[in-house]
This record gives C-alpha cells, structure tokens and sequence, in this order.
C-alpha cells in the first residue's frame, strides 16, 4: 500500500470516528431510550430526572434529599436525579430540556404555566379525578394544574398575595377596620399618607412592594374581572380592569399615596411596611416570615393584620408551585409516584415551611406551622376567595406585557384604558400564533 | 510510539515552484498539528458552530420547542420583530447605550492611560485599582450600584440631599433609568481600555517626544499631534471590541433594571432576545432577533474599519 492511500484510508478512519462520535452525541440528545416504567408486580421503577425551583439553598436540598430517601424508601427501584434550579432559571432549564429531546420526567412549575405545557402535549394526564383532589385540596388550589378538565399538575405549594395593614398605624389615623372597597382603600390610603415637607415618609398604600402584575391581579378579580373569558377570550381591559388599573395610577397620581421609586419588588431596603414607611400594601404572605426576622414585635405585640382585597366581590391571589410529569417520560408510573408523593401532604408542609409559604394540602390546616404564621393561616382560611393567573396557552407571552403596560398607566404615558387595550391586542396576536 | 518530525525541504532556487505547505511540513507534522487541534475544533464546531448555523436556519422556521414542531417561515419572524415596538425601542435603546458609553469611557481611559503612564508613586495600585471593575462580576458591580442609586438611603441621593436636591428615583424613574445603566456600564468599562492604551503608549518610539520638546510643544500639544495619532491602531481596536461589547450589554442591565426597566426603558436587544426566547418560549423570534444583532455588529464593524483603521492598523 503507497503512502497516499494509507493517508486517505486514516484519514476516512479519522472521518469515521468523528462522524461517529457525532452521531453517538446527537444520538445523546434525541430523547431517552425507552426504559421499563414498571416491574412486573406492578412496581414503580427506573432512574428519572427532577427539576425543581424550590427546594433551594441548602436547607431545601437537605430537605428535598430526605423526602428522596423516604421516597426510595417507598419505591426501592426507582432512583431519583435532581436539578436545582430557582424560577428566574426554570424557563432556560425546560426550554433547554424539551429541545434537546430529553425533557425532564418531573417537573415543577408554577402556577399559569399548565396550560401552556398541556396545550402543546408536554405533560402528561395524571389519571386524577377532581373528585378525588377536591377532598385533599381547595378546589380552587386544584383548579391550577387542570386543562381541558385533565389533571396535569398537582399542587405542592401557595404563593399568595392579599391586603396586608398596620393595626397600630390605622389606631393613631382613628381607624379600627381594614378597607372593604376601593373608595375606602383610597379614602384610607390618603389619612394614613406621611410627608415631611414634600418628601414622602409613609405610603398611605403601597403598591409598587410586589411585581406590579401581582399588583394588578387581585384587585382586577376584586372588581369582578377576569384575566380571559371561558372561551380564552381577552377580558381583563373590560370596564372591570380598567377601574382596578385606575385605583392604582389613581393611589400614585392623583392622591399620591406613593410616589414611584418609593420601592420597588425585592428592594434591598426591604418591605416598607415592615419598616414603618407605609400603612398598607398589597403583599405576599411572606411578609410575616420577613417580620419575624426583622420586627418580631410587630407580631408579638399584633400590629400588623391581612385582609382581603374587595371591591364588588373579595380576592386573594394565588401563585403557587405544582409537580408534573413530562408525556415523554420512559417512566411515567415512577415519574407519577414522585409527583404525587411531592404533593403529598407530608412533604407539601415540609416543602412550605422551609420556603415560608403556604402548603397546598388542606390537611396542614391543623399544623404547628399553619398556627403559627398569621398570614398562611389567613391565606389557607380564605381560599375560597382564591384567584389564579394563567388559562391560555400564550399566557407565558402574554404575561411579559402586564409590568411595562401597568407601569406607562402608572407613570402617566397612556390612559389605564390605553394601556390595558394595547396590552389587549398584542395579547389576541400572541393567541392567534398559537 | 515516536513521531519523527521530517525535516523540512531546503530551498534550492528562488524560481523553484514552492512545493505545497503540507508537503513542507511533513504529513507526520501535518497530523500532529492536526491531532492537537482537534479538541478545540471540535469545541468550537460543536459549541459555537452548530448553534450558529442552528441560529441561521432557526431564523426562518416557526420552531414550537413546546410541541416539537418546525415549519418554512421564510421572513415572517423578521416581519414580527420590526413590528414590535418593543424590540425597535430595545434597538434604540442599545444604540444610545453604545453611543454613550463608548467614546466617553475611551476618552476617560486614554487620559487614565497616558496619567498613569507617567512616573507616579503608587502607580501600579492606581492602574489595578482602575482595572479592578472589569475582573470583578458584573452582578456584583450592579447590586453595589443598585444601593448607591436607592432613592430613599443611596449615596446618590444622600449627596444631592446635602446640597438641597430631591434626587430622582435613578432606576424606576424612565427619564433617568437609562443614564443610571450609562454610568455603570462608563464606569466598568474603563479598566480594560486604559490597560490597552497603556500597552500601546508603552510601545511609542521616545525619540518623537524628544522632537517634540524641542520644537518647544506643549504637554497637551504633544497629547493631541504626537500621542493620539500613535495610538490611532490601539483606538481602532478599542472602538471595535467596545462597540461588540456595548451592542452585548445583558447582565448590568438585567440586575439594575430587571425586565426591561419601568415601562421598558432600559430593555436592549440582548435582554429582548433573552425575554423573547426563554420567558415567552418563542426561539424562532429569538433566533430573528439574534441575526439582527448579528447584522448591526457586521456593519458597524464595517463601517469602524473605514473610518478609524485599515488592515495594517490591526496587525
């Protein structure tokens, strides 16, 4: 054999490995193998994938990996692989995920997301009937995870929002009752206001505290609104809308309750309420978790109470967290297990005390945690009031739009009709795409 | 095994036809070189290569990563992109971004440069203390400024208040939110274009000084005709890698301003194709979005070739 055909046939043999390595990569990223969901005796079995936002740091590892061993425990053969990751990631974490063709068995997702991965065949139907969940979870909580009336996700953990006050505030401005309506909300707002000259130093009503769309949200279904019609029809720029936008430019504009800039979500100098400079807001339960480490007195010596958004019927919103199972798990009946065992009244109170939130289990009603934290005991009281964000399959694209949309009201650049009819129409483009 | 590496051929006549490079190296070092090169060309070719490509086409598909399906879109995700007013403002906001922080931070950093090019006591601590923002973390660097712009107990503020202004809400208020993002991205970015101007005042020839003092110029006379025009090449490449970086902003933005900023302020085009591809699932749009950036780089590329630099200029 000359030198040059001994080059060529390296060089095809050196062609062939690459090539192969290649196609064993992009082999890789085509789905998983079809692997056994169960033994014969009918036992879960297999090793799947788990991504979860919650759970975090390492207290929530050290308490996710001690519900895995009970869970293993429980199901010997099945072995478990977790991804950590917090909401800001989880969209990259799934989108990477699904288009690699390896999605996730289990997946938790947050409330408003089901819809979206029911409509394109994501999920899988867990078999469950509303019956059933209803007596294990406020139907309201159940509501979340079903599309088409198909369970798809069932409820691990609350995130809810309601009408946060200062008692001792209200006390000195000769109040003794929380607001029952917008006009008192406002009438409220503007006695409790505090300035020092023109600076601001208390917000007689802070709605800048929480994502503005949380903002928005429970007073629109306070109003008797609704983000969409039965028929996934566009409502929340309805009359009903547009006055629950309005309160809010109204607090800010016209009173001037609260200036913008005066927080923001997440602000490094914390909850103003927490910290005297403001009398109400529309808040997250974990205000109290926030009063506990910094104003314990606060809850000792009761000043602070929660009540309910109103206005022509009473809110509360509803975000949460729910466990699902990807269509294309190889092992569903395993996927299904952790899933149903995450959501389980156990590890659902576990979950929410560690995170501070509420447990979707009706069951930790009775709980030592449930007793303790005033605002998740307020929140599992009235969830009947319970409202969820999401319904539409564009609702992940539509829901992008609310902050600026909310914000140009608030700052005076469209009208709340404006703002809310613009947000309308690239909401019917979103749908229309499908 | 033992590669023996063949010498390389003696050139005999300079009329002699160069034999073929590959033939001059030897296959035995040919495939060495390409041995060794493989993992990085694999690297790239699986990492950046395949995603490219992946954009280009991706671009002109409508990809669902939900459903897994893919049709021939032809320009239709180009039509979608310059119909949304939000992108056309990210677009305008980046060029604002871009135009702001890049000739201010260059003229800041070439003055930086030929200061700390002098003989200073301490110098090498001023020239580290300079470079420090550009290795400290982005998202870092944001969460300090964050606290200096609060409007309630920022450093900011506090200092107006001294002097009796009401300081603006920096990062909620749209009229200021954007000129917040412009200092800290001026501010950042100094460290790294006073390192490459320092280099290359380093690397100018002293006798054109000495001519220079002895025609009598002036200090600010020899920065203007002597200095500046020495440094034409480095300013090139300054311009071109701050202009790409400028064009890329993401994570300052992303931590001063979340989503967007108040009413979409501060939105760029990076945050645009990040928002449109992993939070509203829509990776065709993304990938659109992306081959325009993709553009306004080529161009403006291009066009800074022309203007400030010709080939020699690089090397």
């Amino acid at each position: 054999m000359d030198a040059t055909a001994m080059a060529l046939s390296r060089r095809r043999l050196l062609a062939g490995v690459v090539g192969s390595a290649g196609l064993a990569a992009l082999g890789a990223c085509g789905g998983p193998a079809p692997g056994k969901s169960e033994d014969s005796d009918g036992e879960a079995s297999g090793e799947i994938r788990l991504v979860t936002p919650i759970y975090e740091e390492e207290a929530g590892k050290q308490l996710l990996d001690s519900l895995l061993a009970e869970f293993t425990r429980k199901y010997p053969k099945v072995k478990v692989q977790v991804d950590h990751t917090n909401y800001g990631k989880l969209n990259e974490k799934l989108t990477t995920s699904l288009a690699s063709g390896r999605p996730y068995d289990v997946m938790m997702m947050g409330v408003g997301w089901v819809p979206p991965f029911a409509a394109k065949g994501v999920l899988a139907d867990l078999g469950e009937s509303r019956e059933s969940l209803d007596k294990l979870y406020n139907s309201r909580v159940v509501e979340a995870g079903v599309w088409e009336d198909k369970v798809y996700a069932l409820p691990v953990m609350l995130d809810t929002r309601f009408g946060i006050y200062r008692k001792d505030f209200f006390a000195e401005a000769g109040l003794s009752e929380p607001p029952k309506s917008f006009e008192e909300m406002r009438a409220y707002a503007k006695k409790l206001t505090k300035r020092d000259g023109k600076k601001l130093t208390r917000a007689g009503i802070d709605v800048l505290a929480i994502d503005l769309r949380q903002c928005f949200l429970p007073l629109l279904w306070a109003n008797g609104g609704d983000l969409f019609t039965p028929d996934k029809q566009v409502a929340f720029n309805s009359p009903a809308g547009v006055e629950a936008l309005s309160f809010m430019t109204d607090v800010i504009r016209v009173d001037k309750s609260e200036e913008i800039g005066f927080t923001e979500p997440g602000a490094a100098t914390g909850i103003p309420l927490v910290q005297g400079r403001a009398a109400m807001m529309i808040g997250h339960h974990n205000t109290w978790t926030e009063m506990e480490k910094t104003k314990p007195e606060l809850i000792s010596e009761d000043k602070v109470g929660a009540f309910l958004v109103s206005n022509k019927r009473s809110a509360i919103f509803q975000g949460g967290t729910l466990a699902s199972v990807s269509a294309k798990s190889a092992h569903p009946a395993a996927a299904t297990a952790l899933a149903k065992f995450l959501a389980g009244p156990k590890a659902s109170l576990a979950a929410s005390e560690q995170r501070g939130n509420v447990p979707a289990a009706a069951s930790a009603m009775d709980s030592e945690y449930v007793k303790k934290n005033g605002f998740v005991q307020f929140a599992m009281q009235n969830m009947d009031s319970a409202f969820s964000e999401g319904g539409v399959p564009a609702w992940l694209e539509i829901r992008e739009g609310f902050k600026p949309a909310i914000e140009s009201a608030l700052l005076g650049k469209r009208s709340p009709k404006q703002a809310l009819d613009d947000l309308a129409a690239d909401a019917d483009k979103a749908m229309a795409r499908g | 095994m033992v590669a023996t590496l063949a010498p390389a051929p003696v050139k005999a006549d300079a009329s002699e036809k160069r034999p073929p490079r590959r033939r001059r190296l030897g296959r035995d070092r040919s495939r060495a070189a390409w041995l060794m090169l493989a993992p990085a060309a694999i690297h790239l070719v699986w990492w950046i290569g395949f995603p490219v490509l992946a954009t280009f086409v991706l671009a002109f598909t409508h990809y669902d990563v939900l459903a897994g399906t893919v049709s021939w879109a032809g320009l239709d995700n180009f039509r979608e992109i310059f119909a949304d007013e939000v992108w056309n403002l990210s677009i305008w906001h980046t060029v604002v971004y871009t135009f702001f922080t890049v000739p201010v931070s260059m003229a800041i950093a070439v003055v930086l440069a030929v200061l700390l090019n002098a003989k200073l006591r301490a110098r090498a601590w001023y020239r580290a203390a300079i470079f420090m923002p550009h290795v400290t973390a982005t998202v870092a660097i944001a969460l300090v400024w964050m606290w200096m712009f609060e409007p309630n107990i920022g450093l900011f503020n506090a200092l107006l208040a001294m002097v009796g202004v009401a300081g603006p809400a920096w990062l909620s208020d749209p009229s200021w939110a954007m000129s917040a993002v412009i200092a800290v991205g001026v501010w950042k970015g100094i460290g790294v274009k006073m390192l490459i101007y320092l280099a290359a005042l380093q690397g100018l020839p002293g006798e054109l000084y000495e001519a220079a003092d002895i025609d009598g110029a002036s200090g600010p006379r020899k920065f203007w005709s002597v200095t500046l025009p020495l440094l034409r090449p480095a300013t090139f490449f300054v311009f071109v890698v701050s202009m790409i970086d400028a064009f890329q902003v993401f994570d300052q933005v992303y931590v001063l301003t979340p989503q967007g900023g108040p009413a979409n302020s501060t939105t760029v085009m990076t945050y645009e194709i990040y928002r449109t591809a992993f939070s509203e699932f829509r990776i065709s749009t993304a990938c659109a979005q992306s081959l325009v950036l993709f553009g306004f780089l080529l161009v403006l590329t291009l066009i800074s070739r022309r203007l400030t630099g010709r080939d020699e200029d690089v090397n």
